[in-house]
Protein backbone atom coordinates (compact mmCIF):
# COMPACT_ATOMS: atom_id res chain seq x y z
CA UNK A 1 0.00 0.00 0.00
CA UNK A 2 3.03 1.98 0.54
CA UNK A 3 3.76 2.27 -3.14
CA UNK A 4 0.98 4.13 -3.81
CA UNK A 5 2.05 7.43 -2.23
CA UNK A 6 4.17 7.21 -4.52
CA UNK A 7 2.51 7.73 -7.19
CA UNK A 8 0.89 10.66 -6.21
CA UNK A 9 3.37 13.61 -6.53
CA UNK A 10 1.43 15.84 -8.13
CA UNK A 11 -1.76 16.72 -6.25
CA UNK A 12 -1.39 17.76 -2.67
CA UNK A 13 -5.02 17.22 -1.96
CA UNK A 14 -4.94 13.42 -3.58
CA UNK A 15 -2.19 12.83 -1.08
CA UNK A 16 -4.04 14.12 1.99
CA UNK A 17 -6.95 11.71 0.78
CA UNK A 18 -4.52 9.07 0.95
CA UNK A 19 -3.12 9.03 3.80
CA UNK A 20 -6.60 9.88 5.24
CA UNK A 21 -7.67 6.61 3.84
CA UNK A 22 -4.16 4.67 5.22
CA UNK A 23 -6.13 6.39 8.60
CA UNK A 24 -8.65 4.90 8.33
CA UNK A 25 -7.70 1.13 7.20
CA UNK A 26 -5.73 0.91 10.33
CA UNK A 27 -6.81 -2.48 11.64
CA UNK A 28 -8.63 -2.48 15.07
CA UNK A 29 -6.71 -2.38 17.93
CA UNK A 30 -6.40 -6.05 18.83
CA UNK A 31 -6.79 -5.24 22.66
CA UNK A 32 -10.29 -4.08 21.87
CA UNK A 33 -12.83 -6.76 22.07
CA UNK A 34 -16.03 -7.81 22.77
CA UNK A 35 -18.21 -10.84 24.58
CA UNK A 36 -20.17 -13.65 22.48
CA UNK A 37 -22.95 -15.04 24.42
CA UNK A 38 -24.06 -18.02 22.52
CA UNK A 39 -27.24 -19.49 22.53
CA UNK A 40 -28.17 -23.35 21.91
CA UNK A 41 -31.18 -23.24 19.75
CA UNK A 42 -33.83 -26.61 19.51
CA UNK A 43 -31.40 -30.33 19.52
CA UNK A 44 -28.31 -28.22 19.45
CA UNK A 45 -25.55 -28.85 21.66
CA UNK A 46 -25.78 -26.73 25.05
CA UNK A 47 -22.59 -25.71 26.22
CA UNK A 48 -21.19 -24.85 29.89
CA UNK A 49 -19.29 -21.80 29.03
CA UNK A 50 -21.65 -19.94 26.94
CA UNK A 51 -19.87 -16.10 27.17
CA UNK A 52 -16.55 -15.95 25.07
CA UNK A 53 -14.13 -12.65 24.51
CA UNK A 54 -13.15 -11.83 21.08
CA UNK A 55 -11.03 -9.45 19.02
CA UNK A 56 -13.45 -6.74 17.86
CA UNK A 57 -11.34 -7.47 14.22
CA UNK A 58 -12.39 -10.54 14.19
CA UNK A 59 -14.80 -11.33 11.00
CA UNK A 60 -17.86 -13.69 11.79
CA UNK A 61 -16.71 -16.69 9.87
CA UNK A 62 -13.66 -16.61 12.43
CA UNK A 63 -16.69 -17.13 15.02
CA UNK A 64 -18.14 -19.96 13.18
CA UNK A 65 -14.92 -21.80 13.57
CA UNK A 66 -14.32 -20.87 17.19
CA UNK A 67 -17.77 -21.95 17.23
CA UNK A 68 -17.48 -25.19 15.22
CA UNK A 69 -14.36 -26.14 17.31
CA UNK A 70 -16.07 -25.44 20.68
CA UNK A 71 -18.87 -27.90 19.68
CA UNK A 72 -16.53 -30.31 18.54
CA UNK A 73 -18.33 -30.17 15.07
CA UNK A 74 -17.25 -32.19 12.09
CA UNK A 75 -16.76 -30.25 8.51
CA UNK A 76 -19.96 -32.43 7.48
CA UNK A 77 -21.70 -31.27 10.20
CA UNK A 78 -24.72 -28.42 9.79
CA UNK A 79 -24.49 -25.41 11.87
CA UNK A 80 -26.50 -22.52 11.57
CA UNK A 81 -26.08 -19.28 13.39
CA UNK A 82 -28.09 -16.25 13.86
CA UNK A 83 -27.89 -13.24 15.39
CA UNK A 84 -30.98 -11.91 17.84
CA UNK A 85 -32.82 -14.86 16.75
CA UNK A 86 -33.10 -12.85 13.45
CA UNK A 87 -30.71 -12.80 10.28
CA UNK A 88 -27.34 -14.71 9.84
CA UNK A 89 -24.75 -12.58 9.22
CA UNK A 90 -22.14 -13.35 6.29
CA UNK A 91 -18.69 -14.88 6.97
CA UNK A 92 -17.04 -11.42 6.00
CA UNK A 93 -19.47 -9.74 8.54
CA UNK A 94 -16.48 -8.14 10.60
CA UNK A 95 -17.42 -8.49 14.73
CA UNK A 96 -17.06 -5.02 15.82
CA UNK A 97 -19.20 -3.67 13.10
CA UNK A 98 -22.27 -6.61 14.47
CA UNK A 99 -21.45 -5.31 18.33
CA UNK A 100 -22.17 -1.77 17.21
CA UNK A 101 -25.54 -2.26 15.39
CA UNK A 102 -26.82 -5.20 17.44
CA UNK A 103 -25.49 -5.87 20.63
CA UNK A 104 -27.91 -6.29 23.47
CA UNK A 105 -26.78 -5.47 27.15
CA UNK A 106 -23.00 -5.57 26.59
CA UNK A 107 -23.22 -9.01 24.31
CA UNK A 108 -23.09 -9.82 20.96
CA UNK A 109 -26.02 -12.77 21.07
CA UNK A 110 -25.60 -15.71 18.79
CA UNK A 111 -27.96 -18.27 18.45
CA UNK A 112 -26.76 -21.60 16.94
CA UNK A 113 -28.68 -24.44 15.93
CA UNK A 114 -28.00 -27.65 13.68
CA UNK A 115 -31.02 -26.57 11.49
CA UNK A 116 -32.73 -23.38 9.79
CA UNK A 117 -34.61 -21.89 13.27
CA UNK A 118 -35.90 -18.70 11.64
CA UNK A 119 -37.57 -18.09 8.16
CA UNK B 1 -41.90 0.31 -19.10
CA UNK B 2 -43.89 -1.25 -16.56
CA UNK B 3 -47.34 0.22 -15.23
CA UNK B 4 -46.48 -0.98 -11.63
CA UNK B 5 -47.04 1.89 -8.97
CA UNK B 6 -48.71 4.09 -11.70
CA UNK B 7 -51.43 1.89 -11.80
CA UNK B 8 -52.86 1.75 -8.55
CA UNK B 9 -55.72 -1.25 -9.28
CA UNK B 10 -54.63 -3.27 -11.80
CA UNK B 11 -57.88 -5.07 -12.69
CA UNK B 12 -56.40 -8.52 -12.40
CA UNK B 13 -54.62 -8.26 -9.13
CA UNK B 14 -55.91 -7.61 -5.86
CA UNK B 15 -55.59 -3.76 -4.34
CA UNK B 16 -52.38 -3.51 -2.50
CA UNK B 17 -52.49 -4.20 1.09
CA UNK B 18 -50.25 -0.99 1.48
CA UNK B 19 -50.34 2.80 0.17
CA UNK B 20 -49.33 1.58 -3.39
CA UNK B 21 -45.76 3.03 -3.86
CA UNK B 22 -45.50 6.89 -5.52
CA UNK B 23 -44.22 7.19 -8.89
CA UNK B 24 -41.16 9.35 -7.72
CA UNK B 25 -39.99 6.42 -5.54
CA UNK B 26 -40.59 3.60 -7.99
CA UNK B 27 -38.98 5.83 -10.84
CA UNK B 28 -35.52 5.80 -9.29
CA UNK B 29 -35.83 2.22 -7.94
CA UNK B 30 -36.55 1.02 -11.43
CA UNK B 31 -33.06 3.26 -12.44
CA UNK B 32 -31.39 0.86 -9.94
CA UNK B 33 -33.09 -1.83 -11.03
CA UNK B 34 -32.25 -1.33 -15.08
CA UNK B 35 -28.65 -0.27 -14.13
CA UNK B 36 -26.16 -2.31 -15.65
CA UNK B 37 -22.56 -2.85 -15.90
CA UNK B 38 -19.95 -3.95 -18.60
CA UNK B 39 -18.00 -6.78 -17.41
CA UNK B 40 -14.96 -8.52 -19.59
CA UNK B 41 -14.62 -11.95 -19.06
CA UNK B 42 -11.69 -13.75 -19.95
CA UNK B 43 -10.59 -17.35 -19.08
CA UNK B 44 -7.07 -17.90 -17.14
CA UNK B 45 -4.98 -18.82 -20.53
CA UNK B 46 -2.78 -21.50 -18.48
CA UNK B 47 -6.26 -22.87 -17.53
CA UNK B 48 -7.41 -23.59 -21.03
CA UNK B 49 -8.11 -26.84 -21.40
CA UNK B 50 -6.63 -28.35 -24.34
CA UNK B 51 -7.82 -27.82 -28.13
CA UNK B 52 -10.00 -24.81 -26.83
CA UNK B 53 -10.20 -22.07 -29.32
CA UNK B 54 -8.03 -19.31 -28.42
CA UNK B 55 -9.38 -16.53 -30.26
CA UNK B 56 -12.65 -16.57 -28.60
CA UNK B 57 -11.65 -17.22 -25.03
CA UNK B 58 -13.05 -13.46 -23.97
CA UNK B 59 -17.14 -12.91 -23.61
CA UNK B 60 -18.63 -9.49 -22.72
CA UNK B 61 -21.48 -9.06 -21.55
CA UNK B 62 -23.62 -6.47 -19.75
CA UNK B 63 -24.62 -7.85 -16.59
CA UNK B 64 -27.16 -5.90 -13.70
CA UNK B 65 -26.09 -4.34 -11.04
CA UNK B 66 -28.74 -5.93 -8.72
CA UNK B 67 -27.49 -9.72 -10.00
CA UNK B 68 -24.94 -11.98 -8.35
CA UNK B 69 -22.05 -13.64 -10.25
CA UNK B 70 -23.89 -17.21 -9.53
CA UNK B 71 -26.80 -16.08 -11.65
CA UNK B 72 -24.38 -14.85 -14.24
CA UNK B 73 -22.88 -18.45 -14.52
CA UNK B 74 -25.20 -20.05 -16.55
CA UNK B 75 -24.80 -17.49 -19.62
CA UNK B 76 -20.89 -18.01 -19.30
CA UNK B 77 -20.88 -21.21 -19.11
CA UNK B 78 -23.05 -21.82 -22.11
CA UNK B 79 -21.06 -19.40 -24.02
CA UNK B 80 -17.64 -21.07 -23.14
CA UNK B 81 -18.83 -24.51 -23.99
CA UNK B 82 -20.42 -23.78 -27.69
CA UNK B 83 -17.53 -21.65 -28.86
CA UNK B 84 -14.40 -21.78 -26.67
CA UNK B 85 -14.22 -25.44 -25.25
CA UNK B 86 -13.32 -28.35 -26.75
CA UNK B 87 -15.80 -30.67 -26.10
CA UNK B 88 -14.09 -33.72 -25.12
CA UNK B 89 -11.73 -31.39 -22.77
CA UNK B 90 -14.66 -29.67 -21.25
CA UNK B 91 -15.80 -33.05 -20.00
CA UNK B 92 -13.48 -32.56 -16.99
CA UNK B 93 -14.40 -29.65 -15.50
CA UNK B 94 -16.04 -28.80 -12.68
CA UNK B 95 -18.50 -25.88 -12.27
CA UNK B 96 -18.17 -25.50 -8.50
CA UNK B 97 -14.38 -25.22 -8.89
CA UNK B 98 -14.89 -21.77 -10.89
CA UNK B 99 -14.23 -18.70 -9.76
CA UNK B 100 -13.40 -15.01 -10.20
CA UNK B 101 -10.49 -12.27 -9.94
CA UNK B 102 -10.52 -8.56 -11.39
CA UNK B 103 -6.99 -8.56 -13.55
CA UNK B 104 -5.36 -6.79 -9.94
CA UNK B 105 -5.76 -10.49 -8.46
CA UNK B 106 -8.90 -8.80 -6.55
CA UNK B 107 -11.34 -11.98 -5.81
CA UNK B 108 -14.46 -11.70 -6.30
CA UNK B 109 -16.64 -12.93 -3.45
CA UNK B 110 -20.24 -15.02 -4.49
CA UNK B 111 -22.59 -12.66 -2.18
CA UNK B 112 -21.58 -9.29 -3.57
CA UNK B 113 -24.20 -7.90 -6.01
CA UNK B 114 -22.65 -6.94 -9.54
CA UNK B 115 -23.36 -3.48 -8.64
CA UNK B 116 -21.02 -3.45 -5.78
CA UNK B 117 -18.39 -5.32 -7.30
CA UNK B 118 -18.41 -2.64 -9.74
CA UNK B 119 -18.93 -0.06 -7.42
CA UNK B 120 -15.61 -1.08 -5.59
CA UNK B 121 -13.07 -1.71 -8.57
CA UNK B 122 -14.08 1.52 -9.52
CA UNK B 123 -12.97 2.86 -6.22
CA UNK B 124 -9.73 1.20 -5.67
CA UNK B 125 -8.86 1.75 -9.06
CA UNK B 126 -9.37 5.98 -7.82
CA UNK B 127 -6.30 5.21 -5.54
CA UNK B 128 -3.73 3.61 -8.26
CA UNK B 129 -1.80 5.55 -11.16
CA UNK B 130 -4.54 7.93 -12.98
CA UNK B 131 -3.39 7.66 -16.43
CA UNK B 132 -4.56 4.00 -15.88
CA UNK B 133 -7.54 4.42 -13.85
CA UNK B 134 -10.59 3.16 -14.48
CA UNK B 135 -13.07 4.90 -16.39
CA UNK B 136 -16.54 4.54 -15.89
CA UNK B 137 -17.61 3.22 -19.45
CA UNK B 138 -14.77 0.31 -19.55
CA UNK B 139 -15.26 -2.56 -18.70
CA UNK B 140 -14.81 -4.47 -15.53
CA UNK B 141 -12.25 -7.12 -16.57
CA UNK B 142 -12.55 -10.57 -15.15
CA UNK B 143 -10.23 -13.69 -15.24
CA UNK B 144 -12.23 -16.60 -14.96
CA UNK B 145 -10.37 -19.46 -13.32
CA UNK B 146 -11.35 -22.71 -13.75
CA UNK B 147 -9.70 -24.62 -11.11
CA UNK B 148 -8.44 -24.78 -7.28
CA UNK B 149 -11.01 -22.37 -5.86
CA UNK B 150 -9.17 -20.71 -2.62
CA UNK B 151 -12.42 -21.66 -0.56
CA UNK B 152 -11.17 -19.84 2.36
CA UNK B 153 -11.39 -16.76 0.59
CA UNK B 154 -14.22 -16.86 -1.20
CA UNK B 155 -16.24 -17.57 1.85
CA UNK B 156 -19.47 -19.30 0.03
CA UNK B 157 -19.92 -22.00 -2.48
CA UNK B 158 -20.60 -20.83 -6.24
CA UNK B 159 -24.14 -21.95 -5.81
CA UNK B 160 -27.10 -20.13 -6.80
CA UNK B 161 -28.32 -21.47 -3.46
CA UNK B 162 -26.08 -20.28 -1.42
CA UNK B 163 -25.88 -16.88 -2.80
CA UNK B 164 -29.66 -16.73 -2.06
CA UNK B 165 -29.21 -18.00 1.92
CA UNK B 166 -27.02 -15.01 1.93
CA UNK B 167 -28.51 -12.64 0.33
CA UNK B 168 -32.23 -13.50 2.69
CA UNK B 169 -29.65 -12.69 5.17
CA UNK B 170 -28.78 -10.23 4.25
CA UNK B 171 -32.62 -8.61 3.58
CA UNK B 172 -33.09 -9.55 7.36
CA UNK B 173 -29.93 -8.28 8.56
CA UNK B 174 -31.01 -4.54 7.25
CA UNK B 175 -34.57 -4.86 8.19
CA UNK B 176 -33.08 -5.57 11.90
CA UNK B 177 -31.42 -2.24 11.69
CA UNK B 178 -34.22 -0.11 9.93
CA UNK B 179 -36.94 -1.41 12.67
CA UNK B 180 -35.50 -3.13 15.20
CA UNK B 181 -37.33 -7.05 13.68
CA UNK B 182 -37.33 -8.75 10.92
CA UNK B 183 -41.10 -9.23 10.96
CA UNK B 184 -41.66 -7.91 7.74
CA UNK B 185 -39.48 -10.63 6.57
CA UNK B 186 -40.42 -13.35 8.59
CA UNK B 187 -44.24 -12.17 7.87
CA UNK B 188 -44.01 -12.95 4.06
CA UNK B 189 -45.22 -16.31 2.82
CA UNK B 190 -42.83 -18.50 1.83
CA UNK B 191 -43.73 -18.61 -1.90
CA UNK B 192 -43.11 -14.70 -1.57
CA UNK B 193 -39.69 -14.70 -0.44
CA UNK B 194 -38.78 -17.34 -2.69
CA UNK B 195 -40.46 -14.77 -5.38
CA UNK B 196 -37.80 -12.12 -4.40
CA UNK B 197 -34.79 -14.04 -5.06
CA UNK B 198 -36.78 -15.88 -8.36
CA UNK B 199 -37.26 -11.68 -9.12
CA UNK B 200 -33.82 -10.49 -9.13
CA UNK B 201 -32.95 -14.18 -10.92
CA UNK B 202 -35.73 -13.43 -13.84
CA UNK B 203 -34.45 -9.42 -13.19
CA UNK B 204 -38.10 -8.84 -13.40
CA UNK B 205 -38.64 -5.92 -11.63
CA UNK B 206 -42.46 -5.99 -11.56
CA UNK B 207 -42.16 -9.40 -9.60
CA UNK B 208 -39.60 -8.48 -7.07
CA UNK B 209 -41.25 -5.22 -6.17
CA UNK B 210 -44.56 -6.73 -5.95
CA UNK B 211 -42.80 -8.34 -2.95
CA UNK B 212 -40.45 -6.37 -1.97
CA UNK B 213 -42.47 -3.18 -1.25
CA UNK B 214 -44.04 -4.82 1.61
CA UNK B 215 -40.66 -4.72 3.28
CA UNK B 216 -38.88 -1.58 1.97
CA UNK B 217 -39.07 1.55 3.43
CA UNK B 218 -42.19 4.01 2.25
CA UNK B 219 -41.20 7.35 1.19
CA UNK B 220 -44.05 10.02 1.64
CA UNK B 221 -44.86 11.33 -1.45
CA UNK B 222 -44.51 14.95 -0.80
CA UNK B 223 -41.21 14.76 0.25
CA UNK B 224 -40.04 13.58 -2.70
CA UNK B 225 -41.14 15.93 -4.78
CA UNK B 226 -39.71 18.95 -3.05
CA UNK B 227 -36.96 20.51 -0.98
CA UNK B 228 -36.85 19.16 2.39
CA UNK B 229 -37.38 22.20 5.13
CA UNK B 230 -34.36 24.17 6.08
CA UNK B 231 -35.39 23.28 9.50
CA UNK B 232 -38.54 21.12 11.15
CA UNK B 233 -39.95 20.00 13.98
CA UNK B 234 -38.85 16.64 15.90
CA UNK B 235 -41.51 14.59 14.76
CA UNK B 236 -41.05 13.80 11.08
CA UNK B 237 -43.46 15.76 8.25
CA UNK B 238 -44.43 12.06 7.30
CA UNK B 239 -46.77 11.82 10.27
CA UNK B 240 -48.71 14.70 8.94
CA UNK B 241 -48.92 12.42 5.75
CA UNK B 242 -52.00 10.65 6.49
CA UNK B 243 -51.66 8.43 3.37
CA UNK B 244 -48.64 6.91 4.47
CA UNK B 245 -48.24 4.83 7.84
CA UNK B 246 -45.88 5.67 10.50
CA UNK B 247 -44.69 2.23 10.95
CA UNK B 248 -43.37 1.95 7.41
CA UNK B 249 -42.45 5.27 6.79
CA UNK B 250 -38.89 5.89 5.32
CA UNK B 251 -37.95 8.77 7.75
CA UNK B 252 -39.25 6.80 10.92
CA UNK B 253 -36.90 3.76 10.69
CA UNK B 254 -34.73 3.31 13.62
CA UNK B 255 -31.62 3.55 11.49
CA UNK B 256 -30.80 3.37 7.96
CA UNK B 257 -28.97 0.24 6.64
CA UNK B 258 -25.46 1.64 5.54
CA UNK B 259 -22.39 0.10 4.23
CA UNK B 260 -19.36 2.62 3.25
CA UNK B 261 -16.67 0.45 1.68
CA UNK B 262 -13.07 2.45 1.64
CA UNK B 263 -10.85 1.26 -1.52
CA UNK B 264 -9.34 -2.21 -1.59
CA UNK B 265 -10.82 -2.45 2.26
CA UNK B 266 -12.49 -2.02 4.99
CA UNK B 267 -16.12 -1.76 5.01
CA UNK B 268 -17.64 0.48 7.66
CA UNK B 269 -20.84 0.58 9.83
CA UNK B 270 -22.48 3.05 11.67
CA UNK B 271 -25.87 3.27 13.22
CA UNK B 272 -27.79 6.15 10.62
CA UNK B 273 -30.41 7.90 12.52
CA UNK B 274 -32.63 9.05 9.12
CA UNK B 275 -33.52 12.76 11.52
CA UNK B 276 -31.15 14.33 13.83
CA UNK B 277 -31.15 15.08 17.05
CA UNK B 278 -32.19 18.47 16.31
CA UNK B 279 -34.89 17.31 13.56
CA UNK B 280 -33.08 18.16 10.89
CA UNK B 281 -32.90 15.21 8.17
CA UNK B 282 -29.87 13.70 8.36
CA UNK B 283 -27.70 14.05 4.97
CA UNK B 284 -24.96 12.10 3.27
CA UNK B 285 -22.95 15.01 3.70
CA UNK B 286 -23.58 15.16 7.32
CA UNK B 287 -23.19 11.58 7.35
CA UNK B 288 -19.85 11.71 5.43
CA UNK B 289 -18.26 14.96 7.69
CA UNK B 290 -19.54 13.42 11.21
CA UNK B 291 -17.93 9.71 10.51
CA UNK B 292 -14.81 10.13 7.74
CA UNK B 293 -14.09 13.64 8.62
CA UNK B 294 -10.17 13.52 7.11
CA UNK B 295 -11.77 12.86 3.83
CA UNK B 296 -15.10 15.09 3.77
CA UNK B 297 -13.90 17.81 6.23
CA UNK B 298 -15.97 20.43 7.39
CA UNK B 299 -15.80 23.64 5.91
CA UNK B 300 -13.07 26.15 7.34
CA UNK B 301 -14.86 29.03 9.03
CA UNK B 302 -15.26 32.56 6.83
CA UNK B 303 -12.33 34.73 7.71
CA UNK B 304 -13.15 37.63 10.10
CA UNK B 305 -14.28 41.00 8.18
CA UNK B 306 -11.63 43.16 7.18
CA UNK B 307 -11.60 46.66 5.76
CA UNK B 308 -11.07 45.49 2.33
CA UNK B 309 -13.60 42.40 2.86
CA UNK B 310 -16.10 43.18 4.96
CA UNK B 311 -18.61 40.54 4.29
CA UNK B 312 -16.12 37.31 4.38
CA UNK B 313 -17.51 33.95 2.82
CA UNK B 314 -16.16 30.66 4.09
CA UNK B 315 -13.67 29.10 1.59
CA UNK B 316 -14.99 25.98 0.50
CA UNK B 317 -14.10 22.67 2.15
CA UNK B 318 -11.38 20.60 -0.06
CA UNK B 319 -12.47 18.31 -2.44
CA UNK B 320 -10.60 14.76 -1.09
CA UNK B 321 -12.59 11.78 -1.81
CA UNK B 322 -16.54 11.14 -3.82
CA UNK B 323 -19.12 9.38 -2.64
CA UNK B 324 -20.16 6.45 -5.40
CA UNK B 325 -23.93 5.14 -4.97
CA UNK B 326 -25.17 2.88 -6.94
CA UNK B 327 -22.45 4.21 -9.81
CA UNK B 328 -23.88 7.58 -9.53
CA UNK B 329 -21.93 10.84 -7.86
CA UNK B 330 -24.49 11.77 -5.20
CA UNK B 331 -25.28 14.96 -4.23
CA UNK B 332 -24.22 15.24 -0.70
CA UNK B 333 -27.32 17.27 0.22
CA UNK B 334 -28.83 13.99 -0.36
CA UNK B 335 -31.05 12.97 2.69
CA UNK B 336 -30.04 9.15 3.77
CA UNK B 337 -33.56 8.11 4.73
CA UNK B 338 -34.34 8.81 1.31
CA UNK B 339 -31.59 7.32 0.06
CA UNK B 340 -31.99 3.98 1.90
CA UNK B 341 -35.47 4.09 0.49
CA UNK B 342 -34.58 4.70 -3.35
CA UNK B 343 -30.96 3.90 -4.10
CA UNK B 344 -30.89 0.85 -2.04
CA UNK B 345 -29.78 -2.34 -3.42
CA UNK B 346 -32.08 -5.15 -3.52
CA UNK B 347 -30.86 -6.43 -0.85
CA UNK B 348 -31.93 -3.53 1.27
CA UNK B 349 -28.50 -2.13 1.87
CA UNK B 350 -27.21 1.60 0.83
CA UNK B 351 -23.59 0.98 -0.58
CA UNK B 352 -21.82 3.80 -0.59
CA UNK B 353 -18.08 3.71 -1.72
CA UNK B 354 -15.29 6.67 -1.46
CA UNK B 355 -13.30 7.24 -4.16
CA UNK B 356 -10.34 9.70 -3.99
CA UNK B 357 -10.55 12.88 -6.57
CA UNK B 358 -8.02 13.69 -8.93
CA UNK B 359 -7.46 17.09 -8.01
Amino acid sequence: MSAQAILYEGSEEAQEALNAIQTYKSPIDPSIKVILLFKAVGNAPVMKQTKYKIKAGRTFGHVLHLLRGLLNFKPEDTLVTYINQSFSPTPDDVVSNLFKMFATEGYLIVNYSTTPAWG
Amino acid sequence: MSTYGTTRHHPSQPPPSRVSTDYHTTLFRRLVWEGAVPLEIRVDPKELPANSDRGLECYFMQAPRVSYLPLLMPEIRRFLMDVVFDEAAAKNLKEEDWWFETEEGTLLKWHWSIGLIYDNHTISASVRVPSQAHSMSTPLRLILHLASPPTEKLLLSPSAESCKQAFMGQLKEADFIRWGNTKRITGLRKAEQDGLWEGIKDHNFDDFWRVASKVMPIVPSTRSQSPPPASMHSRPPSADNTAVPDRDGAYNVRSVPVRVYLPDGPVLQELIPPILEDGTLNTLSHFLTTHLPLLFPQRPPAPPPSRTNPNPQAPPAPELAFPLIQGVLTPPDSEVAWLGACLAGADGWLNICIGVSRG
